[in-house]
């Protein structure tokens, strides 16, 4: 993997770069939140984030997205007008290692048994540029998951702030065309940078708070039923934070708008396993009638579920639903309860 | 000691099998945190804490066991007890299947505006009010807080320090001593069309759609929720300005005349859209035409728009 | 509704509520011109625009 450097002040002057010739999307603050926002001015982009509150699937995946639109011809018959094409090429700048692992949970959902145009385009056309972490918040715990704070899994350009300069990583080919496209990136004389990026790493890592999932997986396979699914179900509010603020979570729902005068559009919009009607069917029969069993079917998937089907971790210990969560429940917590057999 | 009446109390409704089971607060992730905890066995009763940062309004879990007939104990400030009382005037759920555990408050410490001058990433051990301090005490050290400066914004203007409704109460009554002169709904309905215009339209932008707010809220009681419908599809769930917007006025119509004003939507939000402005501005309007009060206040006050009093304004005819 | 409207940014006379029997004719007429007027003068809706597809 080559690796090279920018120094520290040169930095904006080479996303400007980037900026001039792609959409940039990066993180920013507006109203006091630090979300993924495509910038018109590089001095907007915040470094030092701590996390966004909402996680960057939203490039991939998109809150609300058209499918297609929908045209009556006539009363027997409808035109259906499919995008010829659902992105331009655009950078995103500034993933940290949690939310990097994240988009490599995301890939599998949409690319492999069921392969989906509209993610496929975005995750092709999107050059990824990370950004390690210098300071672990008290709700991260990546490295429960074996992901650290400096990982590039996941990017295409990897970048490491140490001392007055960046380590570049060039991770991916994508990677490799952009930094070909826009010049700024040394080759050469990143050895010692190496040595200091392990010292960052151990650093980040010391500060945060441990959590071992050894054995967890274990116990959702042999038990279906435990009590404390009912113990943490009442607590839940029932609404869609979790899944929504989730950097991996992907359920969706499918409808049609009708602007009433025979034209519309099928679009896709996110749905949550939490929302008391997510598996509600025709005719009203609803396999997952309590929050019990809604609350335990999250859990199941974030810890057991995708690592069945993919092989990959369905949390990344970003942190974001054990902040966000109204009534306070932790997956932490639970992960410790399943360990302790509750 | 509050938490040692909470305790005791607690116990000894348990044991006399007076309720099924109460909810109250356990410690959560932080020293800022607490998380709803639901005690059915007096040998849980010692997860039960006070915490100055005890924020969750916690009647609208009675609502889990609508058709169960039993008995539960919830732990109620002022604000929340509002809720107590919509719950029983929609007939949603029995005052006698209540029983109301009444905490007088002063105001609860904003973890957020508190998280930015201290360090609550400890665990909460126990606190300690001293004169105009709270002095919290967490695993990485004691934190001193100057109360006043540090509380939520609804806290400022609490009308109704002492529960409104109660079976006990767990301390001395506090008269009212602070007034709500709805200045944030005043702020804004000075700007210009304009400008309320883009602000709204900034806030709701943010929404994601994630149904915190309804779904915290005593007063979204129905047992089939208008953004639920499929058949007909009321508010689409395409998360745009103009459905965002539809869904945020028709919740606040909805709720027009039995929101409480608790404030539980605005905390929820993820976005941080102050959704409940939208229901004070609803809540001033009401008082300014009909003369009533904060609905939930007063539990013999009836519905405020499902009364007729032949001296209401007619602005309509 | 006209005030939450109104708070929201909606331009005063988009909205209008009038009460009105079956049997008061006239006042539908006259209602139904005012509020045209009104909005007409006020030229096209910008807020809650669903301008999909």
């Amino acid at each position: 993997m080559r690796k090279g450097y920018i120094l520290k002040d040169k930095l904006f002057p080479w996303l400007e770069a980037i900026r001039a010739k792609y959409p940039l999307i990066a993180p920013v603050q507006e109203d006091g939140l630090s979300l993924f926002k495509e910038v018109e001015k590089v001095s907007d982009i915040v470094l030092d984030y701590g996390i966004t509150r909402m996680p960057p699937k939203d490039l991939f995946f998109p809150q609300t997205e058209k499918m297609f639109r929908i045209k009556n011809k006539n009363n027997m018959a409808v035109e259906l007008e499919t995008p010829e094409k659902i992105t331009d090429e655009q950078v995103l700048f500034g993933v940290h290692s949690c939310d990097l692992k994240s988009i490599l949970a995301l890939d599998p959902v949409f690319t492999t048994r069921f392969p989906d145009r509209y993610y496929q385009e975005r995750r092709d056309k999107t050059y990824v540029i990370g950004l390690s972490c210098q300071k672990a918040l008290p709700t991260c715990f990546c490295t429960a998951y074996g992901i650290t704070p400096t990982a590039y899994e996941g990017a295409d350009l990897h970048l490491t702030e140490l001392g007055d300069k960046y380590l570049v990583e060039v991770v991916t080919e994508r990677g490799e065309r952009l930094v070909a496209a826009v010049p700024g990136v040394v080759f050469e004389g990143t050895e010692s940078l190496e040595a200091e990026k392990e010292k960052l790493t151990a650093k980040v890592a010391a500060e945060i708070k441990p959590v071992d999932i050894t054995g967890v997986k274990e116990v959702l396979d042999a038990n279906f039923e435990l009590p404390l699914w009912e113990k943490w179900a009442q607590k839940c509010l029932g609404c869609g934070i979790c899944t929504y603020v989730c950097p991996t979570c992907h359920c969706f729902d499918i409808n049609d708008f009708n602007r009433g005068d025979g034209v519309g559009e099928r679009f896709r919009c996110w749905d949550s396993c939490m929302f008391s009607d997510f598996t509600r069917m025709a005719g009203g029969h609803n396999p997952r009638p309590s929050k019990k069993e809604r609350v335990r079917n999250r859990f199941m998937h974030k810890l057991k579920y995708h690592l069945d089907r993919y092989n990959l971790v369905g949390c990344v210990g970003c942190g974001r639903c054990v902040q966000r969560c109204p009534e306070n429940i932790d997956i932490r917590a639970i992960i410790s309860d399943i360990k302790g057999g509750v | 000691m509050l938490k040692e009446k909470i305790k005791s109390t607690v116990s000894s409704l348990l044991e006399n099998k007076q309720v099924d089971f109460v909810i109250g607060y356990g410690a959560g992730s932080d020293a800022g945190t607490v998380r709803p905890t639901f005690v059915k066995a007096v040998e849980e009763v010692q997860e039960l804490i006070w915490s100055p940062f005890a924020v969750n309004n916690l009647a609208k879990y009675v609502m889990d066991h609508l058709y169960e007939n039993i008995k539960i104990g919830v732990i109620v400030k002022g604000c929340d007890s509002r809720s107590v009382v919509r719950l029983v005037q929609d007939k949603v759920f029995p005052r006698e299947n209540f029983y109301v555990i009444g905490v007088p408050c002063k105001g609860i410490l904003d973890k957020n505006k508190v998280a930015r001058d201290f360090d609550l990433s400890g665990e909460f051990v126990d606190f300690v009010e001293q004169g105009d301090n709270v002095v919290v005490k967490t695993t990485k050290g004691d934190i001193t807080i100057p109360r006043e400066k540090y509380l939520m914004d609804k806290c400022y203007r609490c009308e109704t320090p002492t529960p409104v409704v109660y079976d006990v109460l767990l301390g001395e009554e506090i008269a009212p001593f602070r007034r709500d002169n709805y200045e944030d709904v005043k702020n804004l309905e000075s700007l210009s069309v304009e400008e309320k215009s883009k602000y709204w339209d900034k806030q709701f932008e943010k929404c994601i759609r994630c149904y915190a707010c309804r779904n915290v809220c005593s007063a979204c009681n129905c047992r089939d929720c208008v953004f639920d419908m499929a058949e007909p599809n009321w508010v689409g769930k395409a998360a745009n300005l103009s459905e965002n917007t539809a869904f945020h006025l028709i919740r606040a119509w909805h709720v027009a005349g039995r929101c409480v004003d608790c404030g539980e939507c605005s905390r929820v939000c993820p976005m941080g859209i102050p959704v409940n402005t939208l229901n004070r501005k609803l809540i001033k309007d009401m008082k300014e035409l009909f003369s009533v009060e904060t609905p939930g206040k007063n539990p013999e006050q009836g519905a405020v728009l499902g009364s007729f009093r032949t001296d209401d304004p007619e602005e309509f005819m | 509704m006209k005030r939450l409207f109104e708070f929201i940014g909606f331009e005063p006379g988009r909205f209008h509520a009038r009460w009105i029997s079956g049997s008061e004719a006239q006042k539908v007429v006259e209602t139904a011109k005012k509020v045209t007027e009104e909005v007409r003068a006020l030229g096209p809706n910008k807020k809650m625009r669903d301008d999909r597809c």
